[in-house]
């Protein structure tokens, strides 16, 4: 109990006067007798005694809840909407209790039975249940941002290899190449590298159908191709969805993650060992 | 290893009939594979159980698995590949000219049908642009004495030579055509990005020259007269002293008087040379001038002689075309020194300074003609003035901002810039996608480009070498990827 301090007043002691001792036996009490000498008290909720109360209480209402609608009809699980749930440990944080993983699982496995609960019989108090198992941040209600042709009919991606990073701008074309302001075989000396370079237009038959220009940097002359390989199909599949498949099987989809492995301690490089000397 | 070359033309495709280069511009060849016969074919006659012979590699494994011998094993890469033992080295220069050699047919190649003789009007029809020309035989002579083919253009893959016609062709020689009706000299410098083809633009200007009777003189590389590889003194009588080079020059007048002699035979001299070795009087043939020359000592006396003459105006004197291929060379200090050890530059070598001053106009072809200077991107040194100079030109005859020198840059040469005052540029740039297919419909009925040429197929490999000729023939003709 706290008084604002703009209404303390200075205490009358004199004044405070207890109230008078209740006497359970008394007989001219309306309660009958009998029932004071049976009665105990009884905690406001069953989980006085736990260690985990809120815990309980939740496990309590979900148990009354699903006693109460369990009969209710649930749809498919794989139309049921997608709710990350809290795991142990998010749920322990935030009731600062010590709760058992079978307690939870238990207790979890109601949660997601509540949930299949068909939507538009599902009563508002199971909503308002379920409400505090579900996570704070919930990913499945992010949208993907869905790249577009911008509108000079521009598609920009980049792509990543080895420590090489390109810059990809696509537009429909005569099949000019412009890399950081040279052309390809002016940028790459090597044959190869021009055509790993350009592996993605080529393996879908749209050599001559687009025009690059694109920023490279970062890495040696293969990382360099093979970055700009992996941000042309990207930035191809935003002009044409349906070349991902095709894309995919010439292995321009998935970025490579391999990267230099680190030197160790005791190796002359990542694994080599030293010469062996004889002592 | 055995040439790939040598193994296609084995398995040649069965029709025999090649299709002219013309008549099929238009539709892919009908015989050409869409796709390359020679790994399946050879696992086809393995196959048949033909007697198998060991090749040498598995007789190697075999051999070294067992060890029969106990020796120490070497991994082949080891090796050092000792050739075969003559017993004798090379001989001086044997090296050299085996590196330089040039060869202009190839046997294994399919002749090309419909392959028409290269005609002078050719090179000025604007509606050739994209066709191949042969070169006829007699001309190759003479390109061959001038040194107009370079040994890393790609002559050793086909029949016989042929030459595409571009549009820069057709710019360039119209150009030329125009000056000498004019009695006018065109001054221009080639240049443009690595194998775009700058050394083939002079050499097609040399073959319209040739054909047309000019009097063609070449400088086949300008850094055999600047990197002090030829030998030089100074000309007497000279101030500031200038330096001839009698060896080279006596190599250039056999040249000249190869390539022209049937034209040279015509021309009469109009002066008297009392300086010469030998005693020419007037009215002798040009050719018989140039004969004096039998010693290097007199030859460069006697290219001052002929030049003199060349230079006397007259209706009867042809036009001249001057080219020199490598002009960065020209355009610095070069490697010789005087005798107080200071370093010569290269516009003091006699004949590097007769070129300048024509190319700069300071003494113009009073016949007409055109000279022309090539810059060359292979082991060339850097020249900032002159590569100010061309893009000052360049910016003047786009109508724009010229480039300004550096204001704290120390590299510039003045004598360079004065050279390139006025010249005329021509920028040689990636073919455009007609002439790329013209060319590749060329290498195809060769043979030695193993796929139906249509559209996509020149899309891809124009895409993949942004129509640089090069460019494009060792991403078709030196892979064996398809």
């Amino acid at each position: 109990m706290s008084t604002e301090p703009t209404d303390f007043q200075p205490i009358d002691f004199q004044s405070i006067q207890a109230a008078a001792e209740i006497d359970l036996l008394d007989p001219g009490s309306a309660v009958p007798q009998s029932f004071f000498q049976k009665a105990r008290p009884i905690p406001a909720t069953p989980s006085y005694f736990t260690r985990t109360p809120k815990f309980n209480d939740r496990f309590l209402t979900l148990e009354k809840l699903s006693r109460q609608y369990g009969n209710l009809p649930t749809i498919p699980p794989s139309q049921v909407e997608r709710v990350a749930w809290q795991n142990l440990e998010d749920l322990k944080l935030s009731l600062g209790e010590r709760v058992k993983s079978t307690d939870f699982s238990r207790c979890l496995a109601l949660v997601k039975r509540l949930h299949t609960i068909h939507p538009k019989l599902k009563p508002a108090v199971i909503m308002e249940a379920l409400e505090p198992f579900k996570k704070e941040v919930q990913p499945f209600l992010a949208k993907r941002s869905v790249a577009t042709v911008d509108k000079y009919g521009r598609a920009h991606a980049a792509g990543k290899r080895k420590s090489s990073v390109a810059l990809v701008w696509l537009v429909e074309g005569m099949g000019e190449v412009l890399i950081n302001g040279k052309t390809l075989p002016e940028y790459f000396g090597r044959v190869h590298d021009r055509e790993s370079a350009m592996w993605a237009l080529h393996a879908t038959d749209r050599l001559g159908k687009y025009n690059v220009w694109a920023k490279v940097q970062g890495g040696g002359t293969t990382g360099q191709a093979e970055a700009l390989t992996l941000g042309i199909a990207r930035a191809l599949m935003i002009h044409e969805p349906a070349l991902k498949p095709a894309l995919r099987r010439a292995g321009c989809v998935t970025r490579d993650p391999r990267k230099v492995e680190r030197k160790k301690a005791g190796h002359v490089k990542a694994r080599k060992s030293p010469t062996w000397v004889k002592r | 290893m055995s040439a790939p070359l040598s193994l296609r033309c084995l398995l040649r495709p069965s029709a025999p009939v090649p299709r002219s280069i013309t008549a099929a511009a238009s539709t892919p060849s009908p015989w050409t594979a869409t796709f390359s016969t020679t790994a399946s074919a050879q696992k086809d006659g393995q196959k048949m159980g033909t007697p198998k012979k060991m090749s040498a590699k598995t007789k190697g494994s075999v051999s070294t698995h067992m060890n029969p011998t106990g020796k120490k094993q070497t991994m082949a890469k080891f090796k050092k590949n000792k050739g075969a033992k003559t017993g004798k080295p090379p001989l001086p220069g044997e090296r050299k000219a085996l590196r330089k050699r040039i060869q202009l047919s190839n046997n294994n190649a399919l002749p090309v049908a419909g392959l028409v003789e290269l005609e002078p009007k050719d090179l000025l029809d604007p509606t050739k642009v994209g066709t191949m020309v042969a070169l006829p035989g007699e001309m190759q002579d003479s390109l061959r004495t001038l040194e107009a083919f370079k040994p890393t253009q790609f002559w050793p893959m086909f029949r016989q030579p042929a030459t595409l016609i571009r549009s820069e062709t057709v710019d360039l020689i119209a150009q030329m055509q125009e000056a000498a009706s004019k009695k006018q000299m065109l001054r221009a410098v080639i240049t443009g990005e690595r194998i775009t083809g700058k050394s083939l633009l002079l050499l097609q200007s040399m073959a319209y020259g040739l054909s047309k009777e000019w009097i063609v003189i070449n400088i086949p590389e300008a850094q055999e007269l600047t990197t002090a590889c030829t030998e030089y003194a100074p000309v007497p009588d000279t101030e500031p002293v200038q330096y001839m080079q009698n060896n080279y020059c006596l190599k250039m007048i056999q040249a000249i008087k190869k390539a022209n002699s049937s034209v040279l035979a015509k021309q009469a001299t109009v002066y008297s040379h009392p300086e010469l070795p030998q005693n020419i009087p007037i009215n002798s043939s040009l050719l018989a001038l140039l004969n004096a020359a039998k010693e290097p000592e007199s030859a460069w006396v006697v290219f001052q002689a002929f030049w003199k003459e060349l230079m006397h105006k007259d209706a009867t004197r042809p036009p001249i075309l001057f080219t020199l291929d490598g002009l960065q060379h020209i355009m610095k200090i070069s490697d010789y020194r005087s005798p107080a050890f200071e370093l010569i530059h290269s516009q003091d070598l006699a004949l590097v300074r007769l070129f300048c001053d024509t190319l700069s106009g300071a003494s113009p072809l009073p016949n007409g003609g055109a000279i022309l200077a090539a810059t060359t991107r292979g082991n060339a040194p850097r020249s900032p003035s002159m590569e100010l100079a061309l893009a000052q030109r360049e910016a003047e005859q786009a109508g724009t901002e010229p480039p300004a020198h550096e204001p704290y840059f120390k590299g510039y040469d003045t004598r360079s810039e004065a050279t390139l005052k006025s010249v005329k540029v021509m920028k040689v740039k990636g073919m455009s996608k007609l002439e790329a297919r013209g060319l590749m419909e060329y290498w195809a009925s060769s043979g030695i480009l193993r796929a139906t040429v249509d559209e996509k197929a020149v899309a891809a490999k124009w895409a993949l070498s942004a129509g640089v000729v090069g460019e494009m023939e060792r991403a078709s003709l030196l892979t064996m990827r398809p």
